[in-house]
């Protein structure tokens, strides 16, 4: 008789904690319903669309649409009043803060990474090397000990918060050149990079594979270790915005985001998670 | 009961009213171009807005490089589209009812129906780095790799005009040009098409404003550059593509008042063009 | 002319009929090529079960799906709103405008009809902000605006080929409906339209062919990369063209690119097929018309 009670007890304890285990995963969304609007930075939208499917494969009444643009698109959107969390790849500013009331949330930080073709064979590059490429003076890999052929830069336009970032650590604000190919995202960055043998880009580590390769800067290798040691100093948080104190589904995306099992979700994602 | 003449008279309103919101259509588009980039004429800061800078962060807000990247990649369509349309159609003249001909009919339909994003996403991976590769000069995304494409997208406009208007010349022209010894061929060339002129000179300017028009192929295959190119191989942004690339920017932002400009430029281009063609078809022989 | 310069033009002529087909079919070929072995239900509804993706009992994530049910809802709305707008016009322009209204309409349809895709997908986002800003903070760039910026954009075409069509009934048969004493308007219902429905369908079809190809428009008005279904007129949505254009930047992976190919050859058939039965029913129209008069 003792022994079934401690049985049921045992039982009870373990059913008590898993229900308060899995409280901070997809349980959040428990009776809710409807639509969540995302757009803005594009760094965050591989991770994000992983923990929508989840969360859309357990509750077939939410949809969550994730948009991108470039963190800049992200915040204005948000002010509009056209979607519900705007991502951002950078801090927002304090005007920015201000003008639409946001309520930040960094979710994970990243690295960014300057990246050419597989087929380069360069490992590093100096600051002034990248510097020089990047605002047009180096125009050819012979300078960087590669082949007689054009550099081909790749670059996002202004609403990019990788591009204001890289902008500010990697190039110390140094001008980027006019003649630069142009992409919208960061997933685009990735494709260009990988199709062109001339390309040279930058890129948020977590979207990098192995179609691109990363390069050394004054010898310092970007990998999310060296982000989390201070190594590797081209890093950045990346974030949630919301206009005002978030409510409904966009709470418990935040939420979600920020448990343990998001927090997973973000470290495989190629992100240093921030909890 | 409604009497016939009531009837009559509500159906007829109803003709009116939908086509004054139809015809109206057009004017409304161009008012409200007009009225959203107002603000650049009367600040005075037009000029700021035509300079060659195109830099948000920086505060420069110039067009013109994407009206330069517009007119060389339209241009250079057109330049192989023009005399390939034209030829197309005089080759189906020359050896129509052959079944090659037929078949050349058949196919150059079937291309004015093949989408254009398929143009865009094939060549993507096929022009791209032939282009890249064979030049060993630049990224391959380059006006040179949109004007091809774009110049396919234009030929059966310009070919299927050309021809409809070629047929069009009077029967006697033609019998009499045989009668006196003329080939076939040359009664095409010195015949039909000189008396199609107006014909041809149409089916190259709607083609040009297709091609000016086209937004996808630019935007895949140009690379967006914001300079004025200066090689075939250069990249470059055309105003079609630079409001889809900017379309997303804050709404009170100068960025996305500078895309109505873009967008008023696009339309008065279009406007003229339609206007000039009724000229050259009123033009006496 | 000198045989030389015959010999000449005829090499430039036939290099040009050979060399366009061979580089518009190499590009089509590369295309079959990639697309074809993905072509599969799998390419349209990933895991889930077709039938119950087409119930809508199961959200379909991994498949073109829910691009295909976009477009089909966009061009859907977009022709019909645009059927009854263009083709009243059509009836006005070709039986009741005169002289000079005629000639302004006639201007400003070919004005519309040359203005570019773009700038009607502008239009279309203006308008949304400012519904946005001023009716009701519900509405956002969504299946409503696009489907009637695509709308304005095939409005033309449909005006243009009501208004041949119309104009192509032959004197005759006008005058015999009316000489039995039926009205202006009756003739027209019973004698003249059904005479020239075949060829306002075929326009009609070509427009949808139209709309369902274009990639402007929707971009700026609403398309998303991922949105599901829509199930309202005020939701985003996805659509072909675009999801091809998307995959096209930024594809993820090889999976994702092949996908791409299936995605542009399912596009490459919905748009032929429309194009070619908007052209045999053209031919029949044409057949029909030359045997009776």
């Amino acid at each position: 008789m003792k022994k079934t009670v401690m049985i049921n007890l045992c039982l009870l304890l373990t059913l008590l904690f898993s229900v308060y285990g899995f409280a901070g995963g997809l349980d959040l969304f428990e009776g809710l319903s409807g639509t969540l609007r995302i757009a803005g930075g594009t760094a965050h939208i591989k991770c994000e669309m992983l923990a929508g499917k989840r969360i859309m494969r357990r509750f077939p009444g939410i949809t969550i649409i994730i948009g991108g643009g470039g963190s800049g698109v992200g915040i204005k959107q948000l002010c509009e009043g056209l979607i519900d969390i705007g991502n951002t790849g950078r801090a927002p500013t304090a005007a920015e803060i201000e003008r639409c009331n946001l309520n930040v949330y960094k979710f994970a930080v990243d690295g960014i990474a300057v990246i050419v073709n597989p087929q380069r064979k360069i490992q590093n590059i100096s600051t002034a090397q990248l510097v020089n490429v990047f605002s047009g003076k180096t125009t050819n890999w012979k300078e960087l000990g590669g082949p007689d052929a054009t550099i081909n830069v790749y670059t996002r336009d202004s609403e990019s918060g990788t591009r204001k970032v890289f902008w500010k650590k990697g190039l110390k604000r140094a001008p980027i050149t006019r003649r630069a190919n142009f992409v919208k995202s960061n997933a685009a960055m990735k494709t260009a990079v990988a199709g062109d043998p001339l390309g040279i880009g930058y890129i948020s580590l977590g979207v990098a594979d192995s179609s691109v390769k990363p390069l050394a800067i004054d010898g310092i290798y970007p990998s999310i270790e060296n982000v989390k040691t201070g190594k590797y100093k081209i890093a950045r948080g990346l974030y949630m915005n919301t206009r005002g104190k978030p409510g409904g589904l966009a709470r418990a995306f935040i939420d979600y985001m920020l448990s343990p099992e998001g927090q997973e979700l973000v470290k495989g994602c190629g992100f240093l998670p921030v909890k | 009961m409604m009497d016939c003449r009531r009837k009559a008279q509500i159906s007829r309103a109803i003709l009116v009213l939908s086509t004054v919101v139809t015809g109206s259509m057009a004017l409304v588009i161009f008012l409200f171009l007009f009225r959203f980039s107002l603000p650049l004429f009367s600040s005075g800061s037009l000029g700021k807005f035509l300079s060659k800078n195109w830099d948000p962060d920086a505060g420069a807000f110039g067009v013109y490089p994407m009206i330069a990247g517009s007119a060389c990649i339209a241009s250079l369509a057109m330049v192989l589209a023009a005399p390939l349309g034209v030829a197309l159609a005089v080759f189906m003249e020359l050896y129509a009812g052959s079944r090659f001909s037929r078949f050349l009919r058949y196919f150059v339909e079937l291309m004015s129906g093949i989408p254009t994003v398929v143009y865009g996403f094939s060549a993507l991976f096929i022009l791209v780095p032939l282009v890249r590769n064979t030049f060993r000069y630049g990224s391959g995304f380059c006006v040179l790799s949109a004007s091809l494409v774009l110049a396919l997208l234009v030929i059966p406009t310009v070919s299927l005009i050309t021809m409809d208007r070629i047929r069009e010349v009077p029967r006697d022209f033609v019998l009499a040009a045989g009668s006196l010894g003329a080939s076939r061929l040359e009664t095409l060339l010195r015949v039909q098409l000189p008396y199609a002129w107006r014909g041809v000179i149409s089916a190259v300017v709607l083609g040009g404003g297709r091609a000016l028009g086209d937004t996808i192929i630019a935007l895949m295959l140009a690379g967006n550059a914001v300079s004025v190119p200066s090689s075939l191989l250069d990249s470059a942004r055309t105003l079609t593509a630079h409001i889809a690339l900017v379309s997303a920017a804050d709404y009170e932002s100068l960025s996305f008042k500078a895309i109505f400009l873009c967008g008023l430029v696009l339309f008065l281009f279009s406007m003229f063009s339609i206007v000039f063609l009724r000229v050259v078809e009123r033009l006496k022989e | 002319m000198n045989r030389v310069v015959v010999l000449t033009i005829k090499v430039l002529l036939w290099v040009t009929a050979v060399v366009v087909p061979c580089f518009v079919g190499m590009l089509l070929f590369f295309l079959l090529d990639k697309g074809l072995p993905v072509i599969s239900l799998k390419l349209l509804f990933g895991d889930v079960a077709p039938v119950k993706a087409l119930l809508l009992r199961e959200r379909v994530f991994d498949g073109i799906f829910p691009a295909m049910a976009g477009t089909f809802l966009v061009v859907l709305l977009s022709v019909m709103w645009a059927i009854p707008m263009g083709v009243l016009s059509g009836i006005y322009v070709a039986e009741f405008a005169g002289g000079t209204v005629k000639k302004i309409l006639d201007i400003s349809f070919d004005v519309l009809a040359s203005v570019p895709s773009i700038v009607i997908g502008l239009f279309g986002l203006t308008l949304a902000i400012f519904l946005h800003k001023n009716i009701s903070h519900r509405i956002y760039p969504c299946l409503l605006i696009s489907s009637a910026a695509l709308a304005i954009l095939i409005l033309p075409y449909i005006v243009r080929t009501t208004e041949l069509s119309i104009e192509s009934v032959s004197l005759p048969l006008r005058l015999a409906g009316l000489s039995l004493g039926a009205t202006k308007q009756r003739n027209l219902l019973s004698v003249i339209l059904p005479r020239c429905s075949g060829g306002i369908l075929s326009g009609v079809i070509l427009a949808t062919g139209r709309a369902a190809e274009d990639t402007a428009v929707i971009m700026l008005t609403g398309v998303v990369a991922s949105a599901g279904i829509p199930h309202s007129l005020f939701s985003r949505f996805e659509a072909l063209p675009f999801y091809i254009y998307y995959i096209s930047s930024q594809y993820a992976d090889q999976y994702e690119l092949k996908k791409g190919f299936g995605a542009a050859i399912v596009l490459l058939i919905i748009t032929g097929m429309l194009f070619g039965f908007a052209h045999l029913l053209k031919k029949l129209v044409a057949r029909k018309i030359n045997g009776f008069d």
